[in-house]
């Protein structure tokens, strides 16, 4: 059972994080890149609960930071991811989700992790946070969270529905 | 409201967290790196399986980009037009000076760098502010770590990270990229570093007198047996100068030749050349424009030459800065 909620969550992780850098870098979309794996973290924190979503984002960034062409320190977007899959499942009651929700959080949880990575990046001496810039990447990638939400949290929540039922019975 | 399963989970997953950062950030080859080299190792390859399925898509051309700078681009190609009219007006002593100019150039560039093909196959994403690319050849190939990194344009970066068939390569504009540039034609030489923006990068001559001109062209120094930086490889053109000469921080503001948003073939080179190449490698025009200026009087057609590029290196900046 932990096994099977475990690659539930995983695998469309690694799916996600993998068209993050092949695909969706490199569209040159303006400002920031959209956030797939955010909101899939997010997504698996609505469809299943905080549990699963703070799991689900402690994994989500070690997978980041451990895929190239990541040069970051491993842990930075653990700790952030984490914290943002927590709270989303904990705000949110995953029986009464309603689309505004979803998109709310998918927005939300976008420009927290972008503002937290960058808050903790700075603060573990990376010159390489551009303070100028964070406004728009922010921005950007809030309503690119927004967009993908809505398509990806109905998918986690099917898959929950076929996959893990039985996360549907806690909480 | 937490059960204490789920209390006690979330802690161990923060302490995990933690550990991880500090192990990394106390650097050295502990049981953490060979466990980020196997599980990239790993993820590489997917990247490398997804980047052939995504090739159709992200081998067009950057629609994005290519939608916003259509005004810049008509502002460029009636330049070139003009360029080009011009040129053809050009006497035929000229025309022919300037072919054995380019024939001596190529034939000059060939064979110097030994260097390995590959292709970008993964971007990092903007919010992390690294500038770092996957490129699908690793140590399989030959490839090492802090080895230069070139395309057709110029300088493109160096590599930071090697595993078996991928390499990860730290951009020329990354903020962590620092490289000794010399001005062209001259013995000036300074640190290029990168500023995590795409179009600009910080020119510090070591000379604080010296004499820098806006136009003037960069190319590498090059570093203590070609890594992590080969010598002669163009950077990039002088576009703003602050500060005067004799003061302290004076500061050039540098536009990269290579144009990160549209990288895709990549030559690693694996043996630096021999003898520095010096200004060889520098784009013709470059290299025609410095020629004219140094060899005749006649100082008309290069200064014409020299504004027209400024307009529309303004105008390429101004659609950048909108953005």
């Amino acid at each position: 059972m932990i096994v099977r909620q475990g690659l539930v969550i995983g695998v469309p992780l690694l799916i996600a994080s993998i068209i993050q850098v092949t695909l969706l870098s490199r569209l040159g979309l303006p400002g920031a890149t959209p956030d797939l794996v955010v909101v899939t973290v997010i997504a698996v924190a609505l469809a299943m609960g905080p549990g699963q979503g703070a799991f689900a984002g402690f994994l989500a960034g070690i997978i980041i930071d451990v895929s190239p062409p990541s040069d970051t320190v491993i842990g930075v977007n653990s700790i952030v991811y984490l914290a943002i899959g927590f709270v989303a499942g904990y705000i949110v009651d995953k029986r009464d989700l309603t689309v505004i929700v979803m998109i709310a959080v998918g927005g939300l949880a976008c420009a927290a992790a972008s503002l937290g990575t960058a808050v903790v990046d700075s603060l573990l001496g990376s010159p390489r946070v551009l303070w100028d810039s964070v406004p728009l990447i922010t921005l950007t990638s809030a309503v690119y969270g927004a967009v993908l939400a809505r398509a990806v949290v109905p998918l986690m929540q099917w898959l929950t529905r076929k996959l893990a039922p039985e996360v549907l019975l806690e909480g | 409201m937490l059960s204490g399963r789920t209390r006690i989970a979330l802690a161990v997953l923060v302490v995990a967290s933690l550990t991880f950062v500090i192990l990394d950030l106390r650097g050295g080859d502990g049981p953490l790196s060979s466990a980020r080299s196997a599980v990239s190792a790993v993820t590489g390859l997917l990247q490398r399986g997804a980047a052939t399925v995504f090739s159709p898509i992200t081998s067009t051309e950057n629609w994005w980009s290519t939608w916003r700078n259509q005004a810049g681009q008509i502002v460029e190609l009636r330049a070139e037009n003009e360029e080009l009219e011009r040129a053809l007006r050009d006497s035929a002593s000229d025309r022919a000076r300037a072919d054995a100019l380019d024939e001596l150039l190529r034939v000059a560039t060939a064979g110097r760098y030994r260097t390995l093909p590959a292709e970008v196959i993964s971007v990092g994403p903007a919010q992390d502010y690294a500038w770092t690319v996957t490129i699908d050849a690793g140590s399989l190939d030959g490839i090492e770590r802090e080895m230069t990194v070139i395309n057709g344009q110029g300088l493109v970066g160096r590599v930071l990270k090697v595993n078996q068939t991928t390499a990860t390569v730290a951009l020329l504009i990354d903020a962590s990229s620092a490289v000794g540039g010399r001005v062209a034609t001259t013995e000036e030489i300074g640190i290029v570093a990168g500023t995590g923006r795409q179009d600009s990068l910080d020119f510090q001559l070591l000379d604080p007198l010296a004499e820098l001109v806006i136009g003037d062209s960069l190319v590498t120094f090059g570093s203590s047996g070609g890594r992590p930086y080969a010598p002669g490889i163009p950077i990039g053109e002088v576009t703003d100068i602050t500060g005067t000469a004799g003061q302290l921080t004076r500061v050039a503001t540098v536009r990269p030749f290579v144009d990160v948003s549209q990288l895709s073939v990549v030559g690693v080179i694996v043996r630096p050349p021999r003898e520095d190449p010096r200004d060889s490698v520098l784009p013709p025009r470059q290299q025609q424009a410095e020629t004219d200026d140094t060899t005749s009087d006649d100082q008309d057609i290069p200064e014409q030459d020299g504004n027209e590029e400024a307009d529309v290196d303004d105008g390429a900046r101004a659609e950048v800065g909108e953005s």
